[in-house]
Parts: C-alpha cells; sequence; structure tokens
C-alpha cells in the first residue's frame, strides 16, 4: 500500500496536481528555476537576513508564527517533503510509507544514517517519541498539542527504522501535517526541556542543514552550515550540504532601515516588505518574493453569537457592501491576489466562488432593508432603537490590517453601517477578540497547504474564528453551527481523497452562502532579496529555506 | 555617617519591595496574561481543555497571596522566572539588553550634558545679542524633532547614503555613534533650558550685583558665582532624565534595531509578559533608587551649605 491508495484513483491524483501547478505556479517559482539556470552554485559565503520581529518560542508546533518559521526550517528536517509546486507529499527523513484505508495507521520507514547536530541518531525512537509529544502534548513539560494533529493516539517503534502511528479515528490530513514546520523533528534532548526554556535557540538541536551557532536574545542569530548534512528531500537536485556557510538573523524592526539596508549592500535578505515599498525596491534591480501562504484567505468574519450578526441577511449585506477590487488595488500589489473563496486558488480543494462574493451595493441595501435594518434620520441604520455599529480589532501580524479595515469602514459606510476599527496592545487584543460582544466582526487568516486548515480555522475546538461556544472563548452565550461543524469534522477525517476535497468544496459553499466570512485576498509572506542572491526557495506556506541558497558574485 | 548610609538603605529596600508589589497588584489587574495570550492566541490553535491544563501546569489560578509570596520569594533569590513570550529565563533577557542599555543610555546622557553646557555657555557668553537668541531658540527646535524622523534621517545620511556607519553589523563602537547622537538631542534640551535659566535667575540675584559691583567681569561671575549655582536644579533633573534613558529608549532602539530595556518593556506590556515586567519595575526602582542616591551624595560637593548639614546628621 503506498501513497496513491490514500489519494484515491492515480487520475484523480494527476488531475489534482495538473490543476494546482496550473494554478499554482506562482511569481517566485518561475524566479527560482531561473535562478537555477545561471551557471553553477558557488560555496561558501554568509547570507544576511533581516527580520521584522525577534523569534519567539521556538517548539516546533510554535512554527506557525513567520519568524519562528523562518529559523525552524533551516535547521529541522520533516518525515516527508511537501512539494511547493505540486503539493504532493515527497519522502525526505521517511523512506516510504503506507497508509491503511481508513486512514487510522500510518508506517513510516526511516531514513538511515540520519543524525541529530548532537550526534544522536534519527532513527524511529526519535520519531515516536517526537510525534507522541506534538500529538498528545506534555503536561509535565507544558508542551502544548500541536494544531495540524487531529485524532492522535499513539507510536509503535517496530524496528529501529520503522514506526507506526495509530488514530483514534480516520486522521487523512496527517500525511500532510508530517511535511509542515510545525513538524520539525528534534533531538530527545530538546524534547526533554520544558516549555518555557524553548525560546533560546542554540537549545533547539534538529537535523536541518544548519546549526544554530550563537545567539544574542531579541538581537541576532547565527546558523551555521552542517558540513555532514546528506539527507536533503529525495526528489530535490540538490544533494548534500547547503551552500552558504552561514546565515546571520539580524532583528531590524524598522521597515524602512531593512530596505535601506538591503539596497546599501548591507543585508542580502529582508522579511516583511510592505505592498506600497515593493516599487522602490524592484526599481533597484531587487526582487520581491510573495510565496503564497496557501491556507484561509486573509478575511474578514463575523461572530453570529452577537445579536447585530446574528442574521444571515446582514452578513450577506454587508458581504456585497465589500468592495475586494478596491482594497486589494488601492492598498496591496499584484502579490496579494483578489481572494475568490475562503481559500487561496493555490490550496488543494479551492473552488471559485467569486459569482458569490460579488460587489453590489443596491443588493446589500436590499438586504439590510428585508433585514429591518432602515436608514435612519443621521444616515446609519437602525431596528428597534439600535444602531448598526460594529467593532473589529486591527490584528497586527497581518499585512496592512489597520488600513484594510479601516477601507472596509468606508465601504460599510456608504450603506449606513459603522465600523469601528480599535487598536490594543496584542494582550488585551487577544482577550477582547475572544468576546463576540466586543469584537462582532474580526480579521482572520491562517496558512497550511492542507484542507484541515479550513477545520484548524472554523471548528469552535481550533482557531474558532467565528466564535462558537464550547471553544477556547468562555463569553459565547449560544452560536454553534452544527451544520459547519459536522462538515468540518468530515474534512478532517474523511479518509477518501476525492470526496474529502469534494468535503472541502461543500464548506466554502456554507461559509460563503452563510456570509461567516468575507474573504478579501490571498495572503502571501513578502520579501525582499539582493539580485547576486540565488536559489531563494520556499516552503509549501511561504517560509523561506535556505538549503538550496547561495551567493553569486555581487555586480 | 554609618547611620546615615544604613537609612538611606533601609529607605531604598523600603521603596523596592513598594514598587515590588505595587506592580504585582496591577500587573495582576490586567486583563489578560501572558500565558492566556500565548496559548490562546488562535495562532497556536489549542482547544479549551489543553488550555486549562497548561494553566494549571503554570500554577496560573492559585490564589494571588499564594502567587505574591512565590514570586517574592523567588526574587529574593534572584529567580526572576521564565518570560512565557520568548520561552527563556527573564534574568538572560534582562542580561542580554541592560549592557547596550547602560552604554546607550550613558554616553547619551554624556553627550547631552556636554551638548547643554555648551549651548548654555554660548548662550551667555556669546557676543551678538541675536545669537544669544538663536542659541536660547535651540532647545526648543531640539525637543520638538520626533526622535524617529532624527535617527532615521542620520542612518539614511550616514550609513545608506555616505556609508560611513554600517547599521547592519557595525562593530561594538559603530553602533553607539548615530544612536548616542539620536538620543542626546531630545535629552539635552531641557538639561540646556533649565542650565540657561537658572544662570539668568542667578545673574539677577543681589551677590551678583555685589560682584560685579567689586568688579569682576562677566566671565569670571558666570564661572565663580552663577554656574555652580545654576548646576544643582540641572543635576537634579539629570538624575531623573537619566533615569528615564535606561528605560525610557524604545524608539531609538527600535529605529537602530538595538538590544535594550525600552524595547523589552515595550514588546512586554504589549504581550503582558508578567514575569518580564515585574523584573523591569523592581530593576528601574533599584536604578532610580540609586542615581537619586548619587545625586544626593553630589549635592554637598557642589554646595558648601549642604556640606555642613549633612556633617551635622553623621
Amino acid at each position: 500500500m503506498t501513497l496513491n491508495s490514500r489519494f484515491g484513483t492515480k487520475a484523480g491524483l494527476a488531475a489534482l496536481v495538473g490543476a494546482t501547478f496550473l494554478t499554482g505556479a506562482a511569481l517566485w517559482s518561475a524566479g527560482a528555476l531561473a535562478a537555477g539556470a545561471e551557471g553553477a552554485p558557488a560555496k561558501g559565503g554568509t547570507l544576511v537576513y533581516l527580520e521584522q520581529q525577534a523569534h519567539t518560542n521556538l517548539y516546533p508546533p510554535a512554527g506557525g508564527f513567520y519568524p519562528n518559521g523562518g529559523i525552524l526550517n533551516q535547521i529541522t528536517d520533516k518525515l516527508t517533503y511537501q512539494n511547493p509546486k505540486t503539493l504532493e507529499i515527497e519522502p525526505w527523513i521517511a523512506e516510504s510509507w503506507t497508509v491503511n484505508a481508513d486512514a487510522t495507521e500510518y508506517t513510516f520507514k526511516i531514513r538511515p544514517g540520519v543524525t541529530f547536530s548532537d550526534g544522536t541518531p534519527l532513527d524511529a525512537a526519535a520519531v515516536a517519541k517526537n510525534y507522541d509529544t506534538f500529538g498528545r502534548g506534555n503536561k509535565d513539560l507544558k508542551l502544548p498539542v500541536s494544531e495540524v494533529i487531529n485524532n492522535y493516539d499513539r507510536s509503535e517503534v517496530i524496528d529501529p527504522q520503522t514506526v507506526k502511528f495509530t488514530f483514534k479515528k480516520p486522521s487523512p490530513g496527517f500525511l500532510q501535517g508530517t511535511s509542515v514546520i510545525g513538524s520539525g523533528l528534534v533531538s530527545l534532548k530538546t524534547l526533554a526541556l520544558p516549555y518555557e526554556a524553548l525560546g533560546d535557540a542554540t537549545k533547539i538541536i534538529g537535523s536541518g542543514p544548519f546549526v544554530v551557532a550563537s545567539e544574542t536574545l531579541g538581537r541576532e542569530l547565527t546558523l551555521k552550515v552542517r558540513a555532514d548534512y546528506k539527507w536533503g528531500p529525495a526528489k530535490l537536485e540538490h544533494q548534500g550540504r547547503a551552500y552558504l556557510d552561514e546565515i546571520k538573523y539580524i532583528v531590524t524592526p524598522e521597515d524602512s532601515v531593512r530596505i535601506g539596508a538591503l539596497l546599501a549592500g548591507q543585508a542580502d535578505v529582508i522579511r516583511q516588505i510592505q505592498a506600497y515599498d515593493e516599487k522602490q525596491v524592484e526599481d533597484e534591480g531587487y526582487l520581491i518574493y510573495a510565496p503564497s501562504t496557501r491556507g484561509v484567505n486573509n478575511s474578514v468574519v463575523f461572530r453570529p453569537d452577537n445579536p447585530l450578526v446574528a442574521d444571515v441577511r446582514v452578513r450577506r449585506g454587508l458581504l456585497h457592501a465589500t468592495n475586494t477590487d478596491e482594497i486589494v488595488s488601492t492598498l496591496f500589489s499584484a502579490n496579494y491576489p483578489k481572494a475568490t473563496s475562503i481559500i487561496a486558488k493555490t490550496a488543494s480543494g479551492y473552488v471559485d466562488l467569486s459569482q458569490r462574493l460579488s460587489y453590489d451595493l443596491e443588493k446589500a441595501k436590499a438586504l439590510l432593508d428585508e433585514a429591518g435594518w432602515k436608514v435612519g434620520a443621521n444616515g446609519r441604520r437602525q431596528k428597534d432603537g439600535q444602531v448598526l455599529e460594529l467593532s473589529a480589532y486591527e490584528s497586527l501580524p497581518q499585512p496592512q490590517n489597520k488600513e484594510t479595515l479601516q477601507l472596509v469602514a468606508q465601504q460599510w459606510e456608504k450603506i449606513g453601517v459603522k465600523l469601528n476599527v480599535l487598536t490594543a496592545d496584542s494582550g488585551s487584543a487577544v482577550v477582547n477578540n475572544l468576546d463576540p460582544a466586543k469584537a462582532p466582526v474580526s480579521p482572520a487568516m491562517v496558512g497550511r497547504a492542507d484542507p484541515d486548515v479550513i477545520k484548524s480555522q472554523y471548528y469552535p475546538t481550533n482557531r474558532n474564528v467565528l466564535l462558537q461556544k464550547g471553544g477556547n472563548s468562555d463569553k459565547v452565550q449560544a452560536f454553534v453551527d452544527e451544520k459547519l461543524n459536522q462538515l468540518l469534522d468530515r474534512l478532517a477525517s474523511e479518509p477518501d481523497r476525492a470526496k474529502r476535497l469534494a468535503v472541502a468544496g461543500d464548506v466554502q459553499n456554507y461559509v460563503v452562502d452563510q456570509a461567516y466570512a468575507i474573504p478579501i485576498f490571498e495572503e502571501p509572506q513578502a520579501f525582499a532579496a539582493a539580485p547576486y542572491v540565488k536559489g531563494v526557495s520556499f516552503e509549501a506556506v511561504g517560509r523561506p529555506s535556505f538549503y538550496n541558497t547561495w551567493l553569486a558574485p555581487r555586480r | 555617617m554609618s547611620r546615615y548610609v544604613i537609612g538611606r538603605i533601609g529607605q531604598a529596600a523600603l521603596v523596592l519591595w513598594a514598587a515590588f508589589t505595587v506592580s504585582f497588584i496591577l500587573l495582576q489587574a490586567l486583563p489578560g496574561d501572558a500565558i492566556l495570550i500565548k496559548f490562546l492566541n488562535p495562532e497556536l490553535g489549542l482547544g479549551p481543555e489543553q488550555i486549562a491544563d497548561i494553566r494549571a501546569a503554570y500554577a496560573a489560578d492559585s490564589p494571588l497571596p499564594v502567587q505574591y509570596l512565590h514570586t517574592v520569594a523567588n526574587f529574593l533569590t534572584g529567580n526572576f522566572g521564565y518570560s512565557i513570550h520568548a520561552g527563556v529565563p527573564v534574568g538572560d533577557l534582562i542580561l542580554a539588553n541592560l549592557p547596550q542599555t547602560l552604554w546607550l543610555a550613558s554616553l547619551g546622557f554624556l553627550l547631552s550634558v556636554i551638548v547643554a553646557v555648551a549651548l548654555a555657555a554660548l548662550s551667555a557668553l556669546a557676543p551678538f545679542s541675536w545669537l544669544r537668541a538663536f542659541v536660547q531658540s535651540i532647545p526648543a527646535l531640539f525637543i520638538s524633532t520626533p526622535v524617529f524622523w532624527l535617527g532615521i534621517l542620520l542612518i539614511q545620511i550616514f550609513s545608506f547614503q555616505l556609508r560611513l556607519i554600517p547599521v547592519i553589523n557595525p562593530g561594538p563602537w559603530q553602533a553607539l555613534v548615530l544612536p548616542v547622537l539620536t538620543l542626546a538631542v531630545p535629552i539635552s534640551a531641557p538639561l540646556a533650558q533649565i542650565l540657561m535659566r537658572n544662570i539668568d535667575h542667578v545673574l539677577t540675584e543681589p551677590f551678583v550685583a555685589v560682584a560685579r559691583a567689586k568688579g569682576a567681569s562677566h566671565r569670571w561671575v558666570l564661572w565663580k558665582h552663577v554656574a555652580k549655582n545654576a548646576v544643582l536644579p540641572t543635576l537634579t533633573i539629570g538624575g531623573i532624565l537619566f533615569g528615564e534613558l535606561l528605560a525610557g529608549a524604545v524608539v531609538t532602539e527600535a529605529v537602530f534595531g538595538l538590544n535594550g530595556l525600552g524595547g523589552l518593556t515595550q514588546r512586554s506590556v504589549n504581550d503582558q509578559d508578567i514575569a518580564v515586567l515585574q523584573a523591569i519595575v523592581v530593576f528601574s526602582a533599584a536604578a532610580f533608587v540609586l542615581i537619586n542616591l548619587t545625586v544626593d551624595l553630589l549635592y554637598p560637593v557642589f554646595d558648601p551649605r549642604l556640606r555642613v548639614k549633612q556633617g551635622a546628621v553623621a
């Protein structure tokens, strides 16, 4: 039993791969291919990489935070490799695997001879320990469960190179889950540390092509190449050690300083560049990379527990009053494609719902009128003495989120609805954002290249962005959508690939039909690099990989 | 003398304890806490039971007096706890940020004193009245210069255009030049202003008129009488400004990407990382106590009258 059995028919797989390739061959992959054609890679050199924020806890399941992922992706390897172009799962630390028919048992054959940088073997026992920790958490060490692993039961070491995982319920997303940043394999020494000690990068011992050499907390991190590295993803052209000798991460919070330093030749790659700065950088002959995060699009979601947005007609009205084209063209660039569903075009299971996401002011007004919200004397919509006034908290990590929300507020103003865009320290924002009374509207997005990502985003015991009862918020009075949750459950436990993708389509349709979310744009992670930096690549959700990167002579 | 010193130390300890306790209470009153923010944050996608488990593991739900005693005991043994957000011991965080802050604050302060004294001297001694007026308007200009803008401007000119000093990977001294300049401008302004105003004030005192009547030159009067008298209030303000510098260079640190207590404080407030904030408050209180003690001890050096008084105490 091989990979294909899990995906259903070969034809179905081929069609899927073809489709994702056509739609998903983004700008950056073309750039990466072109770079490869420019002569043989040169070995050596230090890559200076400017980060916007310092990394936080590097426990691998916390790798979703952009700065964390940018580090973990160089120092840890994963059981499998998700080809960022085809989204196919390919061998890496696991040479091969089998999955039973209902996706409750996964058996992996571990590549022999792999070691962590502390010299200990990366064998079946180490893999088992990693997944027991990620799948179940560790109360004593305060290590939380990984978001990408659903229904985990236990591991079993069959022989030194074979490990078998058993699940309580079907877990078809698990194979892809073994390829993500959050599933980076670390040594037993690292796994024995309590959660609060894992912010020290030097304690994160992986088997990756780079090793943490030194760290100045909150300021600088130096990675050194691992000369004996010879277990890169099997299908990559490049094998053996990485080309660079060193990568230096320097935290440089100020946007203009990062760009200035890049253009002045003091840095080679910078993370986080705003859309309005792209032109300046490109005009100087530098490159913008904007790999898609391929998950749930950057959206505005509603919290129907709040009576103001409990009526689907109100939500639909606001959906049609939102001019996504205007947002994308005013605030963003071509690297931020307009959303045409709740997930990105490049995500697996995507269906095009652009027809149902139209900007239509007349329809919007009619829907709100129908729901009983009439325009009052002051131009605001009112009903039973109540004004339709909503609030949303800005989300700091999302690009130009405040500006986006403010533009949405201006657009809603046209039909007499007020949206207050609130800013708070992230502490208060997290707490208030979990209260439907305080935040009936909320910005939301999450990246992961597997349909499970939709469940992560909407399911009450995961991210719960709609704030259903029984989830991470104790402020919710009653709102639960059983139908949505059933769909999400099926999505996360349907072993048949084709059926699962059909469910993914159903969920997208349902969320848009209920107007729970207004998708705005497909969020990339934006980088800029000097032209002499070759072979920059990105994993499936836009975290940089410098395994293949080399420095051509500067002109 | 020893009674004086013991009294001062006792006072300092009391201030520290008060700072600790008040900050503990205030920090507990914040709407969230670091554990909540770290783990409730949808980014981790944890379920409610998992969050409850983690809260239990951190003993976050134990009664406040217990947490208070626990924290006091830890602090007394030099254990400042862990930063939930950064995932490292608070002591390491403080150590990683303190040296740079001390250097930046000391050099920035030193430069601002030099600038302030130079401005005050110019304003008192400049030969033309238009020049004096111009010099006297400089502090107002300095104080209204946005630090953020100034920092970016200096980087643009000296690092990106002239390429004299790299901002990325600078040497230890190179790293300090531009930030120290940036810091000195806003700090020197109030110092210069107070110095100038006091010089003007002292110049109108009767004893100056007496000295002048005895035939003393303007320069001699300024140096012998006015400067010493004008320095005292400046010293007090200077102490406060220096204390502020230790935790207040947030903008400068952010622009230049420097480590420092200012930025650490800002980030910790943002993440409500209580353990870090608690340690910073205690550290800052200690620094203020120390600086004020130094200022108090310096007073008699400048004013003999105080010397006599203190002698009487000792």
